[in-house]
């Protein structure tokens, strides 16, 4: 077993607990009395602070387990929630997910100890618990706590928190040392008659399997309490890195007697010494405890009690594992019906095997042979096809994960901005590709700060315009054919387009007569180039453009397209594409000239069959005139220089592929039809074009490459 | 990869894949060479340097190969029955194939059998000493500086 092992699974679900605790926390922000909520929270509240005691962060423990006090106040019906109490509670979230970004990145969790929060949480308690009356009196109190902490702080939280925060605890008994949320547990236990006992445990030296009588042995014991410690520690039993001798560690209520008869029960035990771990409490010097700090002890106490049994939980064994691995794996969350579906679809395919070899084996006539085995051969393209689907629907996860961060972000920068507003969002059960989820996230919440920060006017402009006092955005995303879709609209203002132009030309971007041609379209567009990214040239006049070129790379380097349409007054909507996939796509395989070209499905629009006599010349570029449409017509075989004669024809054959509105016709030589094809990169030494994005092996060996579309438009 | 060379003892002997490229006597270091394969379709890849015929499917892997005649400066391809492609892997996923018109043998020198050569000519560069042996002289591969250059005469 490897540390790494946990350490994933508890980043994951730290993530989880933390995404639960904000999405309810916003809920509870504006149902302040909603009893479901306030419950998920202390559940997802408790599970974290367990799970960060088991895995050793003690900072992070604390942190937690000062919020959950909160929580359970509030949960009691004592505390009110207040506005105030809700920032400091989002802040505390922040602050636990910054412990998880640095468990991520260093497997450790930091020394930020954020004891202003922890304070500010305890203030939040007193303040709440005291009702309001005592608001006022509040500032004095926070100063002597201020001052109060640090004595305090070096003990553990929870100490100092649940039972008097000057007490030292001193254990005195044994050979085992504490660390101090372990001294914490066992103070806590001791306020409820739980004593803690030493078990010092010698198996036989004829033993054989020492782990697996070591596991019994823990087994017996959990019957009775609760274990919090063992030396060596859980792993190093597991491992059997110990020789016949180890330590447990555990609370319970039963009587010494009772305990060691359990141990002795156990095979192969050869002795069992039990001790009980005493303790002095030393008191610390007194810091002046005024009346609020006396009344905020005993309120605490309750909670603090009930927390002991998870903070012993979470100080079981094989707590402080030392983390030395740096790099935490990516890993995806796969429904177990998923896997079983690829299961299935395994034994067929080794069913489908079977039926091959037995036609082999078989005495059938040469015709009926063909027969079955065509049969066969249809039967495993089937299943292929099935396995294929489902191994991409393995890769997918729900794009939920990416924005379910957004309320939280809309509410701060509400906050920030003091403007009301509101995110509405719909289709977030759709899925994506992990590779692109894991991209996405920045480039939609650069989006999304964009509508929030200079789409929306502030509240008196709304008014003034008759608009709702509240902004909306909305973030919809969808499924279409072999893309997803991801709308983010806002019904701010929108783009003036006017002052775009006139910023354009005034920055040299472009000349007056190029913007006599320009459409809106074409100047909404101007707003994703590099130039005019640039700060407060753009953002003071439209307020649109601040990174938007940056959005854009990021999305076509995703193979994605992003579009954005505003009408002045009203609103904007940006609309970005993004394929389901990048490995294995649909592709349209065409001939030009003696070579084999693939172009992705999702970007053909129609494939169309036209006479030469329709091409007509616009300042010497060949267009088409299609059903109404102007469409640019692509000589692929120029493009790509393909070498050979270019016969006449009276037919030419035009794929017409889009990106966004825009379109063009490739004129390619032959169509051969619809493939699925495995995408495969080219290689680094080859300068590369950009119209040609990477390459496929087909069934016969032979290579063809991948148009990018996107290029050629 | 020129430090290959300096670090070798004079009685270690390295061997050397000698190749025929163009006239001329080529060896290239034989801890590079993945594997060696005969002449087998290449797909043209448009708007790519000169000296890259295009990619080959070697086992489903794709690996573009670089013809060693036209990166020298030499006329064009010819495809014969010896022509061999040379595949290196000078970093894992990145395989890249050398077409040269023929594998001759393996020869092993020592550092004493090689000089260091200084020349003029643009493609000395991507040699870094000549080799002698029984059958002649070896001009002795900087295979680095060959896959290095990127541009080269696009």
């Amino acid at each position: 077993m490897d540390v790494s092992q946990y350490l994933e699974v508890f980043i994951e679900e730290a993530k989880e607990h933390l995404q639960a605790l904000n999405e309810h926390l916003l809920i509870l922000e504006k149902e302040p009395e909603n009893e479901n909520t306030i419950n998920e929270i202390f559940r997802a509240a408790h599970s974290l602070k367990g799970m960060a005691g088991t895995m050793g962060y003690k900072r992070m423990q604390k942190l937690t387990h000062d919020m959950e006090n909160v929580f359970q106040e509030i949960r009691s019906g004592k505390m009110k929630v207040r506005s105030q109490l809700t920032d400091v509670l989002f802040e505390g979230l922040d602050a636990l997910q910054e412990y998880v970004d640095n468990i991520v990145n260093t497997q450790d969790e930091g020394t930020n100890d954020n004891q202003p929060l922890i304070d500010a949480l305890a203030r939040e308690l007193n303040i709440g618990l005291n009702g309001d009356g005592a608001e006022a009196e509040a500032p004095a109190p926070k100063q002597e706590e201020a001052a109060a902490a640090p004595a305090a702080a070096p003990a553990e939280a929870a100490s100092a928190q649940a039972s008097a925060p000057a007490v030292q605890l001193e254990v005195s008994s044994g050979s085992v040392s504490y660390a101090e949320h372990e001294k914490a547990a066992i103070i806590e236990a001791a306020s409820q008659g739980i004593s803690a006992l030493e078990i010092s445990v010698d198996l036989q030296e004829t033993c054989l399997l020492k782990a697996a009588r070591a596991y019994l042995v823990f087994k017996a014991v959990e019957e009775v309490g609760e274990i919090i410690k063992s030396i060596p520690d859980a792993q190093m039993i597991e491992d059997e890195k110990f020789d016949f001798n180890f330590t447990v560690v555990i609370l319970t209520k039963a009587e010494i007697d009772d305990v060691k008869n359990r141990v002795l029960n156990v095979s192969e035990v050869k002795d069992c010494h039990i001790t009980k771990v005493g303790f002095t409490e030393v008191e610390a010097e007194a810091p002046a405890e005024d009346k609020s700090k006396e009344e905020k002890k005993d309120a605490a106490a309750p909670a603090g009690a009930k927390a002991a049994a998870p903070a012993a939980q979470a100080a079981k064994p094989n707590a402080q594992q030392p983390a030395k691995k740096a790099v935490v794996n990516r890993s995806v969350r796969v429904d177990i019906e998923k896997l079983d579906d690829l299961m299935n679809l395994v034994s067929e395919l080794i069913i489908a095997k079977n039926g091959l070899t037995s036609i082999s084996l078989d005495d059938f006539g040469k015709k009926e042979k063909r027969a079955v085995f065509n049969e066969q051969i249809e039967y495993l393209e089937r299943i292929t096809t099935n396995i294929h689907q489902s191994v991409m629907k393995v890769r997918m996860v729900p794009i939920e994960s990416v924005v379910n961060r957004f309320p939280r972000m809309i509410r701060d920068l509400s906050k920030k901005l003091n403007k009301p507003m509101e995110l509405y969002m719909s289709g977030e059960e759709t899925e994506l590709d992990r590779t692109v989820i894991d991209e996405i996230g920045d480039p939609l919440m650069h989006i999304l700060r964009n509508s929030a920060d200079h789409g929306l006017e502030s509240a008196e402009e709304r008014i003034r315009l008759g608009k709702p006092e509240t902004g909306s955005i909305t973030l919809n995303a969808y499924q279409e054919g072999n893309s997803v879709v991801i709308e983010c609209s806002d019904d701010g203002g929108g783009i003036n387009t006017e002052k775009v132009r006139r910023k354009a030309i005034e920055k040299g971007t472009i000349t007056e007569e190029q913007a006599e041609q320009m459409t809106e379209k074409d100047f909404i567009d101007l707003l994703f180039r590099p130039s005019f990214s640039t700060a407060d040239t753009i953002s003071d006049v439209s307020g649109r453009g601040v990174g938007l070129d940056v959005v854009k790379s990021k999305i076509e380097s995703l193979s994605g397209t992003v579009e954005c349409k505003s009408i002045l007054g009203v609103g904007t909507t940006f609309t970005i594409r993004l394929p389901l996939t990048l490995a294995i796509i649909q592709a349209l395989m065409v001939v030009i000239g003696q070579e084999k070209y693939a172009i992705p499905l999702g970007s053909i629009d129609t494939i169309e069959d036209i006479p030469v006599s329709d091409i007509k010349r616009v300042e010497k570029n060949e267009v088409v005139n299609l059903r109404g449409n102007v469409i640019p017509l692509v000589r692929m075989a120029d493009i790509l220089d393909v070498p050979g004669e270019r016969p006449e024809r009276d037919n030419i054959t035009m794929v017409v592929v889009a990106k966004g509105d825009k379109k063009a016709g490739l004129i390619v030589d032959e169509l051969i039809g619809q493939l699925e094809i495995v995408i495969k990169s080219i290689g680094k030494y080859i300068n590369n074009s950009k119209i040609i994005s990477g390459a496929t092996v087909l069934g016969d060996g032979e290579i063809a490459l991948i148009l990018d579309a996107n290029s050629l438009v | 990869m020129a430090n290959i060379l300096d670090v070798a003892t004079p009685v270690e002997a390295k061997k050397y894949i000698a190749v025929m490229v163009h006239d001329e006597q080529y060896g290239i270091d034989i801890n590079f060479i993945d594997n060696i394969v005969r002449m087998q379709r290449i797909t043209r890849i448009p708007k790519s340097q000169n000296f890259f015929p295009g990619v080959i499917n070697l086992r489903g892997e794709i690996i573009p190969v670089m013809s060693l005649r036209k990166k020298f400066g030499f006329d064009n391809d010819e495809y014969t029955p010896k022509t061999r492609i040379l595949i290196l892997k000078p970093e894992p996923q990145a395989s890249i194939g050398l077409l040269v018109d023929e594998v001759k043998e393996v020869v092993s020198l020592t550092d004493e059998d090689i000089d260091h050569v200084v020349a003029s000519e643009e493609k000395s560069t991507y040699i870094t000493g000549v080799g002698k042996h029984a059958k002649g002289l070896v001009s002795i591969l900087n295979v680095a500086s060959v896959l290095a250059e990127k541009e080269g005469d696009k």
